[in-house]
């Protein structure tokens, strides 16, 4: 998974050990001592010839040249092609001679504000300090297919968990319009189909779930006990879902997209039954516009998505529930707006979102996974980003989850529990990196929570009625991020 | 009697397009030439989307990183695209944007190219500044610096700045990608020895005179 899996299989982790900070700030400083001109290109700059600094500010957050990039279908070549044509000079093949290979190693190491209880000795502490090599490594064929056709498909090995799995993928065709008024006064419009695993994985604004801010987080560290299906936590539909869909792009000024989806788990029990979790029944609409506006070097979007799905709980708390009958329902309806200037030193990013979620939960009430047949679940996020020259800059970033409290939805439990049925949470991501070349980054970032699962400050029992506090998971993450 | 021939012609190119002519009758000639015609055209009109996308498909970018090619003359925009593909144009943004973009163009698609941006019209106004810093960019452009062997930029790049043959272009151009390129040449980050020369004892202050007033200048025709 390009972003952090929010996991609630943590690792076990102790007091912050300022010898091993310390170690790991020698190790990033000696890297930040070697930094020869940028030589390395992944996919998308093999394909183009071009830098990453033309389609990205700071990697993975897209420039307006990389929105084109991505909404013409990621077919922009300029390499020597393998062509074939018929008798009536239609093009019948356009193939890269080098096929867009790349690689994205993390190598992370995570600390929390105090250690976490033993998985299996009850009383006893789990290790203070988690070393992920890698917490990923994922592989990308990522470019042209065919003449307006082409592809990002990712495969990922999650170090945490041990294994491959299918990652984030959005094949898309773009096909490109020009109409009316001459010189080059005419309309530009673009129309595409996108094929897709993850609703907003095919989004060009960074401010949607897939490639939302943070970018790269701590797999393994406690997080909030629930998330929005818009928002992609656990219990969302990334990876687990195929969506084809329809856009369009116009003018370089207004998006619409309207994209379907339906279930396709991984693994497990195929046809889909009564032991898979979260089964959408039929087929779950995602819809997206936007509004960008571009002045010197500035661009500014305003948008709004939404997601219904209809969902089956199936497997849910070691129960499995037949995928018939009563279904839960979400509506999920948000905004959102990014602001970006890009100039010759300064770079700054301004991203924000806000998802509504409205949950009918007829079939979780029915089975006693919930104890109202109906919620809601509000999130907020912001961000602000700065980089001077594409080498050094950080970011600051606040988070807030809201939602109608549920007992048996949101149940007392050690770490990850909630002793007052609230999911309530809210804090701060304060992120500082340094990109020795365009294609590497070392980032330490440091997630506070103000509140977490329904409680703030220090009672004695703490939010999960065991005595954790939310400070307790402030988070330390330290982060390599090679691209090559 | 029937003559019947194939031409392939692949186009390694930023649009990968190859097109195909079959030709099997007396008049195959004006077939075969207006059918490349056609093919270029598909082709040029696809190379004018991508370049459109930085440089506006109107030849008046919205980002200062990107100059403005409307109404450039031809044998720049030619000269610098084979620079670009030859890599002998160097500056950063050259090497970011544009080596990879010129790598697969082929003489034809450079002139295509070279023209399609000559011929469109410019914007009607300049951008407006400081009066007293354009003031003093005009007298430089107008005058040079003669105690510096500074000639006017005018003799060279045309009395309304609208460049005469292979020299560009200046008027109406963003003021910060002037500057920057400006530098380079200063530099010799990007090497250009005859504006290396001009440029060479001109300080920043000087520099940004200059382009300000550049880019206030209304568009004219040559």
């Amino acid at each position: 998974m390009f972003l952090a899996r929010w996991n609630m299989d943590h690792t076990l982790l102790g007091p912050i050990d300022v010898s091993k900070v310390c170690a790991w700030t020698i190790v990033m400083a000696i890297l930040c001592a070697l930094a020869p001109a940028s030589h390395a290109v992944p996919s998308f700059a093999r394909q183009t010839g071009m830098a990453c600094s033309t389609c990205h500010t700071v990697f993975p957050e897209l420039t307006p040249f990389g929105r084109e990039f991505k909404l013409n279908g990621y077919v922009l070549d300029n390499i020597k092609q393998i062509t074939g044509i018929d008798i009536d000079s239609r093009s019948t093949l356009s193939l890269n001679q080098i096929p867009p290979i790349s690689l994205m190693l993390q190598v992370s190491y995570t600390h929390t504000g105090s250690a976490l209880p033993d998985s299996a000795i009850s009383g006893a502490l789990a290790k203070d300090g988690d070393l992920l090599f890698p917490q990923q490594l994922s592989f990308f064929y990522a470019g042209k297919i065919a003449d307006e056709l082409g592809a990002f498909i990712q495969v990922t090995y999650d170090g945490a968990g041990d294994h491959f799995g299918f990652d984030n993928t959005d094949v898309r065709y773009a096909h490109h319009l020009s109409f009316g008024g001459a010189n080059g006064n005419s309309h530009e419009l673009i129309l595409g189909v996108t094929l897709n695993n993850n609703p907003t994985v095919q989004d060009v604004w960074n401010t949607t779930a897939a490639w939302g801010y943070p970018y790269a987080s701590s797999s393994v560290a406690p997080t909030p006990i629930t998330s929005a299906k818009m928002d992609n936590g656990a219990g969302g539909f990334g990876q687990s879902v195929g969506g084809i869909g329809v856009y369009t792009w116009f003018d370089d000024h207004i998006y619409a997209e309207i994209t379907d989806y339906i279930s396709a788990i991984p693994g497990g029990a195929h046809p889909l039954d009564s032991t898979q979790s979260n089964v959408i029944q039929g087929n779950a609409p995602y819809w997206r516009v936007a509004y960008e506006q571009r002045w010197d070097r500035n661009s500014l979007e305003i948008g709004a998505y939404g997601l219904n799905a209809t969902v089956h709980p199936g497997s849910t708390n070691g129960i499995n529930t037949a995928l018939s009958g009563p279904t839960n329902k979400y509506k999920d309806v948000a905004g959102d707006v990014e602001y970006q200037y890009i100039g010759e030193d300064h770079l700054f990013t301004f991203l924000g979102t806000y998802i509504h979620e409205s949950q009918t939960l007829d079939a979780s009430f029915l089975n006693q996974f919930s104890s109202n047949t109906s919620n809601n679940l509000n999130t907020t996020k912001l961000a602000a980003e700065y980089y001077y020259k594409r080498k050094i800059g950080g970011s600051v970033g606040y988070f807030n989850i809201t939602g109608s409290s549920d007992a048996l939805l949101y149940p007392a439990a050690p770490v990850t529990g909630s002793a007052n049925a609230s999911p309530n949470s809210n804090g701060y991501v304060l992120e500082v990196d340094y990109l020795p070349w365009l294609n590497t980054k070392l980032q330490a970032q440091y997630v506070g929570y103000q509140k977490f699962n329904g409680q703030s400050g220090n009672n004695p029992s703490g939010y999960d009625g065991s005595g954790r506090t939310a400070s307790n998971n402030n988070t330390l993450y330290l982060l390599v991020w090679l691209n090559f | 009697m029937v003559s019947r021939y194939i031409v392939s012609l692949t186009i390694g190119s930023a649009i990968s397009l190859s097109a195909s002519i079959g030709c099997g009758v007396a008049d195959s000639a004006e077939v075969t030439a207006a059918t490349i015609a056609d093919a270029q055209k598909t082709a040029l009109y696809r190379m004018i989307k991508t370049c459109g996308i930085c440089h506006g498909v109107n030849g008046r970018s919205i980002s200062p990183t990107f100059p403005n090619l409307a109404a450039q003359t031809a044998p720049y925009i030619e000269s610098q695209l084979r620079a670009f593909k030859d890599q002998s144009r160097a500056d950063p943004d050259a090497q970011a944007y544009m080596w990879g973009m010129a790598s697969q163009l082929n003489d034809a698609m450079i002139s295509d190219l070279a023209n399609y941006f000559a011929a469109l019209p410019p914007p009607s106004a300049g951008r407006p500044g400081n009066p007293a810093v354009i003031s003093q960019g005009k007298r430089l452009f107008e005058e040079g610096m003669p105690v510096r062997n500074v000639p006017p930029c005018a003799d060279c790049h045309g009395s309304h700045a609208e460049g005469t043959a292979v020299l560009p272009r200046l008027a109406g151009q963003h003021a910060p990608y002037l500057f920057k390129q400006m530098l380079a040449i200063q530099s010799t980050l990007r090497v250009a020895p005859a504006m290396h020369g001009v440029v060479k004892d001109l300080d920043k202050e000087q520099m940004q005179a200059v382009v300000a007033y550049l880019e206030s200048l209304s568009n004219e025709r040559m």
